[in-house]
């Protein structure tokens, strides 16, 4: 049989449960525009039954923890996303610059320089004893190798600042991994305690999420809410509380910095993120940039020279190397520069009268010979170019692509996750009508009471 | 239950907003600049074409730079040979003259020292120069060609040499830009000098001046022969030239195909765009002013 008391003490519970869940709607409507935040589920169950003899009696409401509503799947999704988005804008940030160093399209680059410079042996052809057109050779040669000169160089600091780049990465990989070990506990603790994740889980996968951005990250679930990282290529990054930091050493081969884990050189295995698209520019793209840079300065200057030496000059003495002999493949375009000042010294003759100019032809002719790689240089120049765009613009189109995925995984995860302001009024509304129900439950309770007591006032 | 959709959809509106002004700025860009193509990335392989347009508009320039410069060096030479015609034609005159037996050789003196006139004129147009160079030197032209020399056969020292230079005038097309001093004025054909100074000779010793005369126009058709070379070479380069013109207006129509841009499409895409950009942005401002449910809780 039940009970009056019995009534006032599950309205009570109902009143509590209902305060409970205003409280949680209020909660989610204030995060409605917090990053990262999973809406909360209000979560009510019916209380174990009162058995009063043959008969049982339901015992009201209670509140149970609230259940974050997230989808782990579609957070990986976006944080494999973020990987690729990462390097591909690391990837494109230098590049861009690269390309504009060699923007042919808007005429800076090689093709001026290296046009004029052989120009200026078919002008002196024509008038091959005119000193100033022999001066205008090796002003333009001058102007040849300064541009090769800057051109390298400006190659070769965006790659010492895109290794700058890297250890900047490298440190802000550390501070989010300790972040993550240190919520990874207590998370996990929670977790064991029959508590929601909720506010710190969110927190974590934000943190996961940037992550990802900047280096190749494998999640995996380490069970009771922990989770374990590692690089793609196996290297731990947080197992459990601990975080393993990623260190950095100068190779004294490139100069420039490799990336270890607990001793071992990871760097050849980290290929997305935000670190590897800068490895993939400091390590591959550039070098490969400066490489061909310095073959055509190479080939331009030895077979330069190798002609000015079959040539005489001006005052018939056999002709002298016109650029400084490059010592080496790879500090050619670094190190190009003209080897003479004298305009007497360009060998224009072929006979070694100051009239011949045979030899200066056969120098303005080189720009229509193989003599670089098996390519005229034009060639081999536009080959280059063709690289540089091509490179650029696959990137750009695989992050449009990246971004588009990117957007359709959030919009998937705000179907999920994301507060809606419409659906947290109803509940409210839902909640403010429990509650008044329960609070007239224990006005009535009251009245009752107060009948009952007044019939045993009236007895006595 | 019904599908949930994405209650936040700020980002989506700003990413779209985003790709619209996107376009704006391009079609922007291209309207600047008149290029369709502003970045090697753009389109790579037009990028890398535009090389070879602009190698070859550049080489056609210095081509016709060349070109004119030759064609003064070339059109000074004709005209001193033309003088040298006249001048040997005076001789001839002058030899058949003095080859009439019925002269005093007061009037014979006469004839020859005109004549000599002559030849120094001949020598001092076979020394012609054109901006410090002699013409008519071979490649030796720094160093004045014809010399009186009474110890040579002929009584003329050429100092120059038989050698000839040849200039690039377009992409593999050359020409030869002289014809050696040797060959006009000492061919051995035919040796104009060397019969002028014999028919002096002759008409100062009063000896056979008819084989001398002879003997000079023998040399003077040898001479005539070389010096045609000179007008071919003049109407080569203006052949050329015109071929360079329209080589170069070829060039720079194939750089406007490759990277120049449709003006009228820009246009569009800019008014396209910019029309795109104020509808979605009054459509943002409507749908986040829009009023949810709690605007309804009283």
């Amino acid at each position: 049989m039940g009970s009056l008391y019995g009534a006032l003490s599950i309205a009570t519970g109902a009143l509590e449960a209902d305060q409970g869940a205003a409280e949680i709607t209020s909660n989610n409507i204030a995060n409605v525009n917090t990053p990262g935040y999973s809406r909360e589920q209000v979560n009510l169950s019916e209380n174990a039954p009162v058995q009063v003899g043959n008969l049982l009696f339901g015992d009201g409401v209670s509140l149970q923890p609230t259940t974050s509503i997230r989808d782990n799947l579609l957070q990986q999704q976006i944080d494999q996303e973020n990987q690729s988005a990462g390097q591909l804008s690391a990837f494109l940030g230098p590049m861009n610059q690269v390309q504009t160093l060699f923007n042919e399209t808007s005429g800076s680059g090689l093709q001026a320089p290296l046009t004029a410079f052989f120009n200026s042996f078919t002008q002196l052809s024509g008038n091959p004893s005119d000193s100033s057109l022999r001066q205008s050779v090796i002003t333009a040669g001058q102007n040849l190798a300064t541009a090769f000169q800057q051109d390298a160089s400006s190659l070769e600091s965006l790659q010492s600042n895109t290794d700058l780049g890297v250890q900047q990465t490298v440190s802000q990989i550390n501070t989010l991994t300790s972040q993550i070990a240190a919520l990874n506990v207590q998370v996990t603790s929670l977790i064991s305690a029959g508590q929601d994740g909720g506010a710190l889980e969110d927190q974590r996968s934000q943190l996961v999420q940037q992550l990802s951005g900047l280096i190749n990250v494998s999640q995996a679930d380490a069970g009771n809410g922990g989770i374990t990282l590692t690089t793609s290529g196996g290297a731990a990054l947080v197992v459990g509380g601990q975080s393993f930091a990623l260190s950095t050493q100068v190779n004294p081969s490139t100069t420039f910095h490799d990336v270890y884990s607990q001793g071992a050189d990871i760097t050849s295995t980290i290929t997305s993120g935000t670190l590897g698209g800068q490895l993939q520019v400091r390590d591959q793209e550039i070098p490969s940039i400066l490489t061909k840079l310095n073959t055509l300065a190479y080939n331009l200057a030895t077979s330069v020279n190798t002609q000015s030496e079959a040539g005489f000059d001006a005052n018939g003495k056999a002709g002298v190397a016109f650029f400084t002999a490059p010592t080496s493949l790879a500090s050619a375009a670094s190190s190009i520069s003209v080897a003479i000042s004298d305009p007497d010294l360009v060998a224009a003759s072929s006979d070694g009268t100051a009239g011949s100019n045979g030899n200066a032809q056969a120098l303005a002719n080189l720009q229509n010979q193989t003599i670089v790689d098996g390519q005229t240089p034009a060639d081999y120049y536009s080959g280059l170019i063709f690289q540089i765009g091509n490179d650029v613009s696959q990137a750009n189109s695989e992050q449009t692509s990246v971004g588009l995925v990117q957007q359709q995984l959030q919009d998937q995860q705000g179907a999920v996750s994301s507060v809606s302001l419409d659906e947290e009024a109803v509940n409210l509304i839902q909640f403010q009508g429990a509650y008044e129900a329960s609070a007239n439950v224990v006005s009535t309770v009251n009245s009752l009471l107060t009948t009952l007591i007044d019939m045993m006032y009236e007895t006595t | 239950m019904s599908i949930r959709v994405d209650p936040n959809i700020a980002p989506d509106l700003l990413s779209a907003l985003n790709l619209d002004q996107q376009q704006q700025n391009t079609a922007l860009e291209q309207l600047s600049t008149g290029q369709a193509v502003n970045q090697l990335s753009d389109n790579p392989a037009a990028a890398a074409d535009v090389v070879f347009t602009h190698i070859e508009s550049s080489q056609d320039d210095q081509y016709l730079q060349n070109i004119s410069d030759l064609t003064s060096q070339l059109q000074t030479a004709d005209s001193t040979l033309s003088s040298v015609t006249t001048a040997v034609n005076q001789a001839i005159s002058l030899g058949v003259e003095g080859a009439n037996g019925n002269l005093t050789a007061s009037d014979q003196q006469a004839i020859a020292s005109q004549v000599t006139g002559v030849l120094n004129q001949v020598l001092s147009l076979a020394n012609q120069t054109y901006n410090g160079v002699y013409l008519f030197a071979g490649t030796n032209s720094t160093t004045q060609p014809f010399v009186l020399d009474s110890t040579q056969p002929d009584g003329v020292l050429y100092n120059g040499n038989d050698a000839v230079n040849s200039i690039d005038i377009s992409n593999g097309n050359s020409i030869a830009i002289n014809v050696p001093g040797s060959q006009l004025f000492t061919n051995p054909s035919g040796d104009l000098i060397g019969s002028l100074n014999a028919l002096v000779t002759a008409l100062q010793t009063n000896g056979d001046v008819g084989t001398a005369v002879t003997n000079l126009q023998t040399a003077f058709s040898e001479f005539s022969t070389q010096r045609v070379f000179y007008s071919n070479a003049l109407q080569q380069l203006s052949s050329t030239q015109t071929f360079l013109n329209s080589d170069k207006t070829q060039a720079a129509s194939q750089e406007n195909a490759l990277i120049g841009a449709d003006m009228a499409a820009a246009a569009t895409n800019l008014s396209q765009s910019t029309t795109a950009v104020n509808a979605l942005l009054s459509a943002t401002n409507q749908i986040l002013s829009t009023l949810n449910l709690l605007d309804y809780l009283r």
